[in-house]
């Protein structure tokens, strides 16, 4: 057994925790001075708020840790403070902000202490607690005191309220009581078993007749455990696995009582397995003692039973004989009281969800109403004089410039609020200088990063999605990419490796590129893994296919690709959220000893698509523009190959033949001339033969169910005016391969 | 080889407190995570035997990491960390089927009984 003192009983004299405290908190701390002056600027904003209350908090966990018990108080008082702000019962006054304001300050100056070899203790913090309790307390005035400062006593809870559940189970005992009664049966059993409703009675007469048996089961938690409502819960939880718990005292539901109350717990269960309910209680952590005692259902379902129902019968029957019918009464009063809590639980507001929208974006907006409205009269006018006997050829022409003019402006008003949805990537790429830094400390490297078209617009629900694949990205970059500095000085790179990440928009997509100048990846050690573990057609894939397939599931395990000195683990989680979320594609490259390059292409937004609407059957479907090159007429002597293998030559290229009649099984029309459009999916084009062209116009996507969905096909659906649904191809299925008979999808063969 | 446990915390001193009591004991660090979108992409990739999941994380908080994490995986065994105050989000993840929680400041004791027992269930 190791000793306990390790790691953190010496925790504020080990130099090493202290220097991660210092550097961390420290960074906190100045955090949380810009986070303030933005919220002063801004107090309506609720993104910072929360961003100010994280960090109080991370502050305050943090130094708790390290034994600087004032300062840990000092943040604690102002998460407070901010989780009330948060929870919209306080507003961010003057009195408010200063007090908060005075917290961050004297945060600061400590860590500026500290740093310096320092105490906590040596400031006094007593008037910035007292400012920041008045701030909080002015809303406790106002609101009525239903707070987290109110839990006074158990049974003297908020006044008015009707008190919360367990409290009516709970007569006049005191927490010293609760702590004397200790391991006997004591008051909390006599409330188990008396007054039952006759819900509890319906579940103890069922589980009799089942041939279960009822227990009672008492917990005392461990005095060490700082939150004993949630680790009663735990206890239920635990019983619950193994049993049916028809009554728990103190009762559970509702909104907690004082913590202390739930120190020792009673259930009432039945069950058809005493040793795996013994065995669950007993595995819960942080428990002093469990006891189990077995009852006799008939006792309990008896008219008296209070009275008759255990042994230990002295306390019970004091508290019972004169209280047996109030007691029931109170116990149901308990049970209604809690149901009724339920309901009346101040109903979670609908989740308000704001954005920031940069002002010329909605000016711009506001000018297109403008138009719209003058646009508006103008069509008013025709049609006035129009009554009044205005020449007709006179009003189509004045109708049709209104009608274009109306076209312009609505284009415009969905391009502006399409624009407010975008915002830059900045938001993401901010983050990797320190993502960098950070990994770099720890790795031991030592790496430059450079960043470019941070200013890149992109739709803000592809930003959120996007934070995650590319920090991955990056890690692995520097995980596995870029070689110690030594290494690199071995192999004639400069000690320093280099990132860069860039944005640019190319047409309707937004590439982001992420390159490193590391040990790039090793090509035949994935394609010697690829023969091994069996994948079909690996002997001849092309570099290009070889590295696809790091972005399977099963093949970027730690083991494999780490051997071949290339990526990390979950590549295959990157490709996933940036094709199957984000409807994007993501591409490797490398060169051996010169680095690799990862590259995402992704659309501008994820809900309007300037499409190509085809028919296959009576089935329209829709392909983003961006994907097609071009149309085109095949005729049946162009065709090569077999059916199902077929293929025709388009420019230099003999590239595959896929038709809609084939994907979706609706047959194919036999002819000697075919409708066809040209799809690109990054380096890979195909034609598609479909049964007719109809339009080219823009489409709103929605999301496909997966059921409709099972082979990937569709990026979305959307519904025409007239009602008509249309699928959306995703043109990657033209990277798979083609076959009339086989689905088209399946995996190379 | 000792279990592997993936740890979850937006704060290095956090995790380096975590890492260095858990290595102690002689498990293994499937991996860390700095928010809680990194802890379920994590957990996906790396399959750990338990992750130590920090309820206030940027991003995506604990909770929300936990029941993705259970969606993934119904049989993940997660233990909150949480600080005071936060009975309701614990009680919240004990619904959701967390093993258990453990309150910070926590002792090295602390965490290392409540891993021993979660790993036993």
């Amino acid at each position: 057994m190791s000793s306990p003192a390790s790691g953190l009983a010496a925790s504020a004299d080990d130099p090493r925790l202290r220097r991660a405290f210092l550097e961390e908190a420290d960074e906190l701390s100045q955090k949380l001075g810009e986070s303030l002056q933005a919220l002063e600027a801004d107090p309506s904003n609720m993104d910072t708020v929360n961003e100010v209350f994280r960090l109080t908090h991370s502050l305050k966990s943090e130094s708790a840790f390290m034994g600087f018990a004032r300062l840990s108080e000092l943040a604690h008082r102002m998460e407070d403070v901010l989780g009330l702000v948060r929870g919209g019962s306080l507003s961010l006054g003057r009195p408010v902000m200063d007090a908060v304001f005075s917290g961050a300050d004297r945060i600061a100056e400590t860590m500026a202490a500290l740093a310096k070899g320092g105490t906590d203790t040596q400031f006094e913090n007593g008037a910035i607690l007292r400012s920041l309790s008045a701030a909080a307390g002015t809303r406790a005035a106002r609101t009525g005191g239903a707070g987290p400062a109110a839990a006074v006593g158990p049974a003297a809870t908020s006044p008015a309220a009707p008190t919360p559940a367990p409290v009516p189970a709970l007569p006049e005992r005191s927490q010293a009581g609760a702590a004397a009664a200790g391991a006997e049966t004591g008051p909390t059993g006599e409330t188990l078993l008396q007054g039952l409703g006759d819900f509890e009675r319906a579940q103890l007469a069922e589980a009799r007749d089942r041939g279960e048996e009822c227990l009672r089961v008492t917990v005392t938690v461990d005095e060490a455990e700082p939150m004993k409502f949630p680790r009663a819960w735990l206890v239920f939880a635990a019983l619950e696995s193994a049993a049916n718990v028809v009554r728990t005292v103190p009762a559970l539901d509702g909104q907690p009582a004082e913590d202390a109350h739930y120190a020792r717990m009673s259930f009432l269960l039945t069950t058809s397995d005493p040793e795996e309910v013994v065995r669950v209680a007993s595995g819960v952590d942080q428990i002093a003692s469990v006891k189990v005692e077995r009852c006799r259902f008939d006792d309990l379902l008896s008219a008296v039973t209070a009275r008759a129902a255990e042994a230990d019968a002295g306390a019970v029957e004091a508290g019972a004989e004169a209280g047996s019918e109030a007691s029931t009464t109170a116990a149901s009063a308990a049970l209604t009281g809690a149901a009724a809590d339920t309901d009346s639980r101040t109903p979670t507001p609908p989740e308000k969800t704001s954005i920031r929208v940069d002002t010329k974006k909605l000016d711009d907006l506001w000018s297109l109403i403008a138009d719209l409205v003058l646009n508006k009269s103008r069509i008013a006018h025709v049609s006035e004089t129009l009554g009044k006997g205005m020449d007709p050829e006179m009003a189509r022409e004045e109708l049709a410039e209104a009608f274009d003019d109306l076209d312009k402006i609505s284009g415009g008003m969905q391009q502006a609020m399409m624009d407010t949805r975008m915002i830059p990537i900045s938001v993401i790429f901010n983050k990797f200088p320190r993502l960098v830094r950070d990994l770099c400390r720890k790795l031991g490297k030592s790496v430059e990063l450079s960043v470019s078209g941070e200013e890149t617009e992109i739709d803000r629900s592809i930003v959120e999605a996007l934070s995650d694949p590319l920090t991955h990205i990056i890690r692995n970059s520097l995980d596995h990419g870029i070689e110690f500095p030594e290494e690199r000085v071995r192999r004639g790179k400069s000690e320093k490796g280099r990132v860069s990440v860039s944005a640019r928009r190319q047409g309707g997509t937004i590439v982001i590129e992420l390159s490193d100048d590391g040990r790039g990846m090793d090509v035949p050690g994935i394609r010697r893994k690829a023969v091994g573990m069996g994948i079909s057609g690996a002997e001849s894939f092309t570099e290009a296919q070889l590295l696809d397939l790091v972005f399977l599931p099963g093949f970027s395990t730690k083991e494999v690709v780490t051997d071949l000195s290339g990526r990390g683990v979950g590549m295959d989680v990157v490709a996933t959220r940036v094709r199957k979320d984000l409807k994007g594609d993501v591409a490797l490259d490398t060169v051996p000893d010169r680095g690799t390059r990862v590259t995402l292409f992704l659309p501008l937004t994820l809900t309007i698509v300037n499409a190509l609407l085809v028919r296959g059957g009576t089935q329209l479907y829709a392909l983003p523009l961006t994907e097609v090159d071009s149309t085109a007429k095949l005729t049946s002597s162009e065709l090569r190959g077999e059916g199902g293998r077929e293929s025709a030559a388009w420019e230099d290229e003999e590239i595959p033949v896929f038709s809609l009649g084939a994907l979706f099984e609706t047959g194919r029309r036999r002819s000697d001339e075919y409708f066809a459009l040209v799809l690109r999916h990054r380096d890979r084009r195909a034609f598609l033969v479909v049964d007719e062209l109809i339009e080219e116009r823009e489409v709103v996507i929605k999301p496909v169910d997966d059921l409709l969905n099972a082979e990937r096909l569709f990026s979305g659906v959307s519904v025409l005016e007239d009602g008509r649904l249309v699928f959306i191809l995703d043109t990657s299925f033209i990277r798979r391969e083609n076959s009339d008979r086989e689905a088209p999808w399946a995996p190379a063969s | 080889m000792g279990a592997s446990i993936l740890i979850a915390d937006d704060l290095s001193f956090m995790r380096m407190i975590q890492k260095e009591i858990l290595t102690e004991r002689g498990y293994t660090i499937a991996g860390e995570a700095s928010d809680g979108l990194e802890a379920v992409e994590k957990y996906k990739a790396l399959h750990p035997d338990l992750v130590l999941l920090d309820i206030t994380m940027p991003n995506m908080n604990g909770l929300e990491a936990m029941r993705k994490i259970f969606a993934f995986d119904p049989r993940a065994r997660v233990i909150m960390c949480s600080a005071l105050g936060q009975q309701n989000l614990i009680v919240e993840a004990i619904k959701a089927g967390v093993k258990d929680f453990i309150v910070k400041p926590f002792k090295p004791e602390r965490i290392l009984s409540a891993i021993e027992k979660a790993l036993r269930i």
